[in-house]
């Protein structure tokens, strides 16, 4: 089990690139920020450049496949989709976030 | 799998940051159009963009971290600046890497050799408990060890020694191999069945002898070495069961033994059982014997046990020496490795020490350096390096300097090992597999850590007190303390030096005494070789005459040869001496008395003319007195000393025999003459063993005569002798192509032989004294650079105040001088006493020689003064505006 699971943070960052590229299909890093403001209504504004690293990452940990093509506007990009290994680290995801969202909802609930 | 896949990443680090600047670039160009379509101008949408995505830089450089190994790419741009900055000084490099490869270097060679030949000398099973039985006669003469057991001897050790759990006996024969290829004489060793359980061996092929097999009438069998079943029979696994012929009877081959079993010698090709029963149990002395002890027996216990059954048979049966025999049993480790191992341990303690001595000189030549360097280092912890990065900066030099040091070391030790192998004693276990081997490997890795972190931490103990060095600001106040360390690590040096330089110095004379001892006899341009003679085809003692009489004749023919003679043994030969009580006619015993034990030996006519053996009175024995079968005897002059003392015994009669036979004229040997002493066993022997010639008769002559279906023969050349081997060969081949030649040698191959392990003790103390010399030459170098890099400023002064470059000079010298001088006279008080340690190995040379004091010690003073000159010089060369600028 890789370790960075405790990392709240970038677990989050994960869940929501993979949720995201599963929805989507292959998207390349400018189009999943855009994606990612989208779908938190503008309320989860990260920086850009920081989507990287974990895009490395997650390929290096064979979750993602990157490949190169070109954009709309003709640019060379790499497009990322989520491999088989990446959905179940998906399903992995978010059945933790599910359980931790619940225990501290109720939590604050009961508090 | 991704740990391995990031250091992978390493190499293609290039590759991936280029892919990542396109992403990065593409996604900044995209941010840009959106906001420019957003109305914002070029400048203000370029800003945005970086606003918005952060540092591009930064995203790059965390993206590689997330997946290249980047601490293996620190590690090596460490060690990559750390090469640079030892480069930067290649003075400092060279004498460093050269001072550790040298002491890593003999430290491995010395240690492989301990490890083979005395941790590890034989490899049978808990092979402590297994003794080598050394009996011997002191009060007649008969060395320990030497063929001293009867069969008698044995059943009384097996069945009434408690302290023996089993005993063996064995004999080392040698026979002709025929069937299958050319006619060969091997060695072979007639052993008791119990050999395999004494020394806990098996074949690795077929199976060892049943003890039905070692009862006269018994079936004929034989187990071969793995080295004669390679070679002769192509490591042939269908071999078990079929026969081979050994001196003309066929034996079935049941086993093969290992490569490494070569007991009781390596040169031992097949083992045969010795056929006995304890009602044939006899009286000659001619077995040697190991045994294994009972749990918890020690050795000497097991003498004092022998001792007191000796007294026990010689009431069973006397008048066969048993009161005179003293069991010496010693561990067949003992025995073996015996009087080298003392030697081995005292080089590997030295070399051990020269390790340590290298270490504290490349830590002084460090710490030079680094306080050289304090500022930088001062620098660097003033802009945040940490103390880890410091310990790194450190680190990496002193592992670098030692794994060069350990690479060249271990390419010098294989050197040293060839030569120590080439030097080696042939009696000395398992030399011959001394290689560096995965164990010597990893005891050589082991240092090169070791010295690593021994040198490399030094400076950074000194580095702690920055504060102080701040204070300081890096002037030239050095404390004397410091000097009086380095001072003792120099003198230190130069002692230790000496002691190895005394030592093998000693060694040295040592050899060159013991080969400047006349063998009395001529060794030069003379081949030697055996010749045995198989019972099958030669039944008896006329037909055995015969035949020497033919090989002898055949070989005169052969050109380039101008003298040929034959004898049962040659000096400095083992395994073919046989001896016997030796009685002479009219001179009575008195009771309690015994005959001495003298080595018998035949000979072909004109033995002592080829050997250039020096009569000393009477005549020697002739070509005719062989023909004639006259008995007669030569006695040597140690015989004559001992037995005839102030008698001219030319005309005396002799004879042999286990006790007193009636008197009468049969069998009586007729002394004709005299003959200088011969070395038997070794050169230098204390006392002159006693050796009686006689002629080869054709006939049972005289009692106990000496076997003669083996002998060795002596072709004295007027060209190489080693040339003449193929003639010979075929010589012999004219009287019997089933004749094979054994233990092809030069006489004087056979006088080299026997000074071999003082040889090897020479060279092992000669490379400790060597890396000793060399490693106290750069230290005492490299102190004496130092105090005089330290006293620049005010040698600058002396020299501004008109001081004389030569008196500057002087200064310094004598400044050594005293350091060396006081090393020296450690270095001499500690040879004496180490001189204790290896007087037992020494020959004909006090431990206090004072030749070799000398001839060192000025050596060394020589040495150390050059050593000290040269900073000096420099000192003295310094210009005073230089010296006092640097300031």
């Amino acid at each position: 089990m890789p370790k960075h699971t405790n990392d709240r943070l970038q677990g989050t960052l994960d869940l929501l690139i993979l949720k995201i590229l599963d929805r989507s299909g292959p998207l390349h890093g400018y189009g999943l920020a855009q994606r990612i403001h989208q779908a938190t209504a503008d309320s989860l504004r990260i920086e850009e450049g920081s989507l990287y690293p974990a895009l490395q990452r997650m390929t290096h940990e064979k979750w993602l496949k990157g490949q190169w093509g070109t954009t709309d506007t003709g640019r060379k990009a790499r497009f990322y989709t989520v491999t088989a290994a990446g959905r179940k680290q998906l399903e992995e995801e978010e059945r933790r976030w599910v359980t931790l969202t619940d225990a501290v909802n109720r939590a604050l609930r009961f508090a | 799998m991704s740990p391995i896949r990031r250091i992978w990443n390493v190499l293609r680090r290039r590759r991936l940051d280029e892919e990542l600047r396109q992403e990065v670039d593409t996604h900044l160009a995209l941010i840009e159009e959106e906001e420019r379509l957003n109305g914002l101008s070029v400048e203000q949408a370029r800003r945005r963009a970086l606003a918005r995505f952060g540092s591009p830089m930064a995203s790059r450089e965390r993206s590689l971290e997330a997946i290249v190994a980047t601490w293996l790419e620190n590690l090596c741009k460490d060690f990559m600046f750390a090469a640079r900055r030892l480069m930067r000084s290649p003075a400092f490099t060279v004498a460093a890497v050269l001072t550790l490869a040298l002491a890593i270097g003999a430290n491995a060679a010395i240690f492989a050799v301990v490890h083979r030949v005395i941790l590890n000398p034989l490899p049978f099973a808990d092979s402590a408990r297994v003794i080598s039985l050394e009996d011997g006669m002191p009060s007649r003469n008969v060395p320990f060890g030497f063929n001293s057991l009867t069969t008698q001897l044995y059943y009384a050790y097996l069945e009434r020694a408690h302290s023996l759990e089993s005993v063996a006996l064995y004999r080392i024969e040698d026979r002709a191999l025929t069937g299958q290829g050319d006619p060969e004489r091997v060695q072979t060793a007639r052993v008791t069945p119990s050999l395999a359980s004494v020394l806990r061996v098996a074949p690795m092929i077929g199976r060892w002898f049943t003890e039905a097999e070692g009862v006269p009438g018994g079936p004929q069998v034989a187990v071969l070495s793995y080295g004669l079943w390679t070679r002769r029979y192509g490591a042939d696994p269908n071999i078990l069961g079929r026969t081979v012929a050994l001196d003309g009877v066929s034996a079935a081959v049941v086993g093969i033994m290992p490569a490494w079993f070569t007991f009781p010698n390596v040169t031992v090709d097949a083992w045969t059982p010795l056929s006995l029963t304890r009602a044939s149990a006899a009286e000659n002395y001619s077995f040697t014997g190991v045994a294994r002890l009972r749990q918890g027996a020690t050795a000497s216990g097991a003498g004092a046990e022998l001792n007191r059954l000796h007294a026990d048979l010689e009431r069973e049966y006397p008048g066969n020496g048993y009161s005179q025999l003293v069991a010496a049993p010693a561990t067949l480790i003992e025995a073996t490795t015996g009087r080298v191992s003392g030697a081995l341990w005292i080089v590997l303690a030295s070399v051990g020490l020269v390790l340590l001595v290298a270490c504290a000189n490349v830590a002084n030549l460090f710490l030079v350096r680094s306080e050289i360097r304090q500022r930088e280092v001062m620098l660097r912890t003033a802009l945040g390096a940490d103390r880890s990065a410091i310990a790194r900066y450190f680190l990496c030099e002193s592992v670098l300097l030692s794994m060069t040091g350990g690479i060249l070391g271990f390419g010098l030790a294989w050197g040293a090992i060839q030569l120590l192998v080439a030097f080696g004693p042939s009696n000395l276990p398992r030399l011959t597999e001394v290689r560096l081997d995965g164990v010597a490997l990893l005891f050589t890795l082991g240092l090169v850590m070791l010295t690593a972190v021994a040198f490399g931490g030094l400076p950074l103990l000194r580095s702690t007190p920055i504060a102080a060095a701040l204070r300081d600001g890096g002037r030239g106040g050095t404390p004397g303390s410091r000097h009086r360390i380095r001072q003792l690590l120099m003198g230190g040096q130069v002692a230790l030096a000496l002691v190895l330089l005394i030592a093998s110095g000693l060694m040295l004379r040592s050899f060159q005494e013991l080969r400047a001892v006349n063998p009395n006899f001529d060794a030069s341009s003379a081949l030697t070789f055996r010749i045995g003679l198989p019972a099958a085809d030669y039944p008896d003692r006329g037909r055995i005459a015969a035949a020497h009489g033919a090989i002898i004749d055949e070989l005169s023919r052969v050109p380039g040869a101008t003298a040929v003679s034959a004898a049962t043994c040659l000096p400095l030969v083992e395994g073919c001496n046989q001896g016997g009580a030796l009685f002479v006619d009219g001179q009575a015993m008195q009771p309690g008395q015994q005959p001495p034990i003298v080595l018998r030996r035949a000979v072909a006519g004109g033995f002592f003319e080829t050997m250039g053996m020096r009569m000393v009175r009477g005549r020697s024995i002739t070509r005719g007195d062989v023909e004639r079968n006259e008995p007669i005897a030569v006695i040597t002059e140690g015989l004559a000393r001992v037995t005839f003392a102030g008698i001219d015994p030319i005309g005396r009669r002799v004879r042999f025999g286990n006790r007193a036979l009636p008197s009468g004229d049969a069998g009586w040997l007729t002394i004709a003459g005299v003959v200088a002493d011969t070395p038997v066993l070794a050169l230098g022997e204390t006392r002159a063993l006693p050796q009686l010639y006689m002629p080869i008769f054709a006939f049972r002559q005289v009692p106990l005569p000496p076997r003669t279906d083996a002998m060795t023969f002596v072709v004295k050349t007027a060209v190489p002798p080693a040339g003449v081997t193929a003639a010979a060969r075929a010589a012999v081949a004219r009287v019997d192509p089933k004749l094979a030649l054994a233990q092809i040698r030069t006489l004087q191959e056979l006088l080299d032989r026997s000074s071999s392990q003082m040889a090897f003790t020479m060279v092992l103390l000669a490379i400790a004294a060597v890396v000793a010399l060399t490693l106290g030459l750069i230290g005492t170098y490299g102190v004496m650079s130092y105090i005089v890099s330290q006293r620049r400023a005010e040698i600058g002064v002396r020299l501004a105040l008109g001081a004389a470059p030569g008196s500057v000079a002087g200064m310094i010298v004598r400044q050594g001088g005293r350091v060396a001088l006081a090393g020296i006279a450690i270095g001499f008080i500690a040879a004496i006493a180490a001189g204790r340690l290896i007087e037992s190995l020494l020959y004909g040379v006090s431990s206090r020689d004072p030749g070799v004091f000398g001839f060192t010690t000025l050596l060394l003073l020589a040495v150390a003064i050059i050593a000290c000159w040269i900073p000096a010089r420099r000192a003295a060369r310094l210009s005073p505006l230089e010296a006092l600028r640097t300031e």
